[in-house]
């Protein structure tokens, strides 16, 4: 599977830009010396040197794989070490790793996408590869929220989102300003009514554990059924190979057997929303 | 010419209980003591050679440079798990962006008189570091190390391998291994590998007698029973009846209560030969910047800690429960087998009283 090579050893990868999102959200673009194939979904481990590592999705488009766009949140120390990176450092990235949504399993189907704060990079990417599959799917919906206009990511794009005769997107932030027309609660508030078929629809999650837990039981709530439903599972992840056992979720490990799980599969499992 | 000699019964056991490993008859050959050193000296050549040494009630793995009265191939296993001769403690991992791949060490290893329940504890490593994506430096240390086993020929208070199906004798997952009698022992070979180093110094070896063999069944019978009576004197349940006592006590106040004592120092997972848990930490190194797999310990707060704060094990008691569920529930069912040997080197290791056997007991029985 390793192909004789070092699965530990990062790919040498050059910082071509810093894009500042929010105050505490920066995007990265990067060009790694070799490029890296990832499906939606999947992810990388992030090096820089000296410092450590730490897993995110990328949140750019997956059919381009020379450069990737990854979308960070200054949360701790690796984190902290992302914002002060600049043009030309270098970095090191790990990956494909994980599995992605199964999307080829969502054709013919109706699909809602509900994102929480940072959760929207990773569905970013998902988004994409919706959009350039637009045709296969029956519907596409997406729900999103944040804490405040402010932190909105994305918003130029979500704006040429919303023109999209294909989606029907609607957004909410749990605290308004002067800045925002639109709704204000969480998001689970603009979730029903949703005007799809439920029971034999798909819903994918993205966001911070208690979003995705209420998220859950609401759309549990509105007729989805458990294995439609896709969580994007957040644990510490070391070796991100499935060996080093931090990012067990009862039989799975996040990072082999996820980050991406339907609810069926951990829905048994006790610490599943920590 | 050397004629084969086959242990008709295979271990004194198998009418009870069948073995972990299955019964495979192999040919058996005889090693005096003196034979002995003269081999060690011959496996220097191309291993560095690691034996048990005994130092005060214990032993532990030195490298071999002469014949000693100290070197005990018998007895019981040593103090250190075997898996730090193929997990190293901190083992470096990459060289970042060195795309190539890190430079093979000089010697192989062998590591003489490694007991049944270490080698147990290579189902579920090799379980971890070889299925799926490969470990390469595990993998390369499994197929260079040579395994030079041994019985049992006592079992110490905290043995209690039998409850686990692991007979105090090896029967699998070894290169050679070494039945002590009297004058010598007798020696089987489980492997390609193992067949090719006895092929190699083939003088050394005599034929097996009768007497030996039965010497050995006798021998093996009496370290059974010393562990059968440890096993009834600590009340162990045995494997069997694991199934559903983590499930059934996930709730218990049993996780509480027995972590009360808890120090949470992590001596019950490094000891552990089946624990595999490891974090990859980066360190400068001169100019260069370097990656160590190097142990971790699920018994630690900040082990499954998210960045931003999160845990989904807050508590030093969820912290315990997760380790029996790893070990009783998880392996047993991506894995089909416990992620324990029996060994009882948490037991002895544990400065807060914590007994495996006690914890066991309590599940089954729901107390």
């Amino acid at each position: 599977m390793n192909n004789g090579h070092n699965p530990y050893s990062p790919i040498k990868t050059e910082v071509i830009d810093m894009i500042v999102e929010t105050p505490m959200i920066k995007t990265l673009k990067l060009k790694p010396q070799e490029p890296i194939a990832f499906a939606a979904g999947q992810f990388v481990e992030l090096t820089i040197p000296g410092v450590g590592e730490a897993p995110f999705t990328p949140s750019s488009r997956p059919s381009v794989n020379d450069m990737l766009y990854l979308t960070i949140m200054k949360v701790g120390a690796v984190t902290e070490a992302v914002h002060r990176l600049e043009k030309g450092d270098t970095v090191g990235l790990r990956g494909p790793l994980g599995k992605g949504y199964p999307i080829d399993l969502f054709k013919d189907k109706e699909i809602l996408v509900v994102g929480g704060g940072c959760g929207f990079a990773p569905l970013r990417s998902l988004m994409y590869t919706l959009f350039e599959r637009s045709g296969e799917f029956k519907k596409l919906l997406f729900r999103g929220g944040c804490k405040s206009a402010k932190e909105l990511l994305y918003k130029h794009e979500l704006e040429q989102w919303g023109e999209k005769p294909d989606l029907d997107i609607r957004l909410t932030v749990d605290v308004g300003d002067a800045s925002w027309k639109g709704h204000v609660g969480v998001v689970t508030d603009i979730l029903d009514p949703i005007g799809m078929d439920c029971q034999n629809g798909i819903a994918i999650v993205c966001g911070p554990a208690m979003m995705m837990k209420f998220a859950t039981a609401k759309l549990s709530e509105m007729g989805f059924q458990d294995p439609n439903i896709y969580l994007s599972m957040e644990r510490n992840m070391s070796c991100a190979i499935g060996k080093c056992g931090h990012c067990r979720i009862g039989l799975y490990y996040a990072c082999h057997d996820g980050p991406v799980l339907s609810y069926d599969k951990i829905k048994g499992f006790r610490d599943v929303w920590a | 010419m050397v004629v084969a000699v086959f242990d008709p019964e295979d271990g004194a056991r198998q009418d009870k209980r069948e073995g972990l490993f299955g019964g495979v008859r192999r040919a058996m050959q005889f090693l005096s003591n003196e034979n002995l050193f003269v081999w060690l000296a011959g496996l220097k050549r191309d291993y560095e050679v690691y034996v048990p040494l005994k130092k005060g009630p214990f032993r532990f793995y030195e490298r071999y440079t002469a014949p000693s009265p100290d070197i005990v191939i018998g007895e019981v296993r040593a103090t250190e798990p075997l898996k730090g001769f193929f997990t190293p403690v901190k083992e470096k991992v990459a060289e970042l962006f060195n795309p190539e791949p890190l430079r093979k060490k000089q010697k192989p290893m062998a590591i003489v008189g490694v007991k049944a329940c270490d080698l147990k504890g290579f189902l579920v490593q090799d379980q971890v570091f070889c299925k799926g994506c490969q470990d390469p430096f595990y993998n390369r240390a499994r197929e260079d190390n040579l395994i030079i086993s041994a019985d049992c020929t006592q079992a110490i208070d905290s043995c209690f391998c039998l409850a686990l199906d692991v007979n105090p004798y090896p029967e699998s997952h070894f290169d050679i291994n070494l039945s002590e009698v009297t004058g010598g022992f007798i020696v089987e070979v489980g492997s390609p590998k193992g067949q090719q180093v006895f092929d190699s110094h083939k003088t050394l070896f005599q034929e097996v007698d009768t007497m030996h063999v039965n010497e050995r069944k006798e021998g093996r019978k009496q370290v059974v029973a010393e562990v059968e009576r440890n096993i009834a004197k600590h009340g162990v349940p045995h494997q069997n009846e694991y199934q559903g006592m983590i499930e059934r006590n996930y709730e218990s106040k049993i996780w509480e209560d027995e972590a009360k004592t808890c120090t949470e120092c992590g001596a019950c997972t490094t000891i552990c030969p089946t624990c595999h848990c490891f974090a990859l930490v980066d360190q400068k190194e001169g100019a260069e910047f370097v990656r160590y797999r190097q142990w971790d310990s699920c018994m630690l707060k900040d082990y499954a800690r998210v960045a931003g704060g999160g845990n989904p094990r807050p508590q030093l008691w969820m912290r315990l429960r997760n380790r029996f569920e790893k070990k009783f529930d998880f392996f047993p069912q991506v894995a089909g087998l416990n992620a324990c040997t029996g060994c009882g080197r948490c037991i002895t290791a544990c400065p807060a009283n914590i007994d495996i056997r006690r914890v066991l007991k309590r599940l089954v029985h729901n107390e």
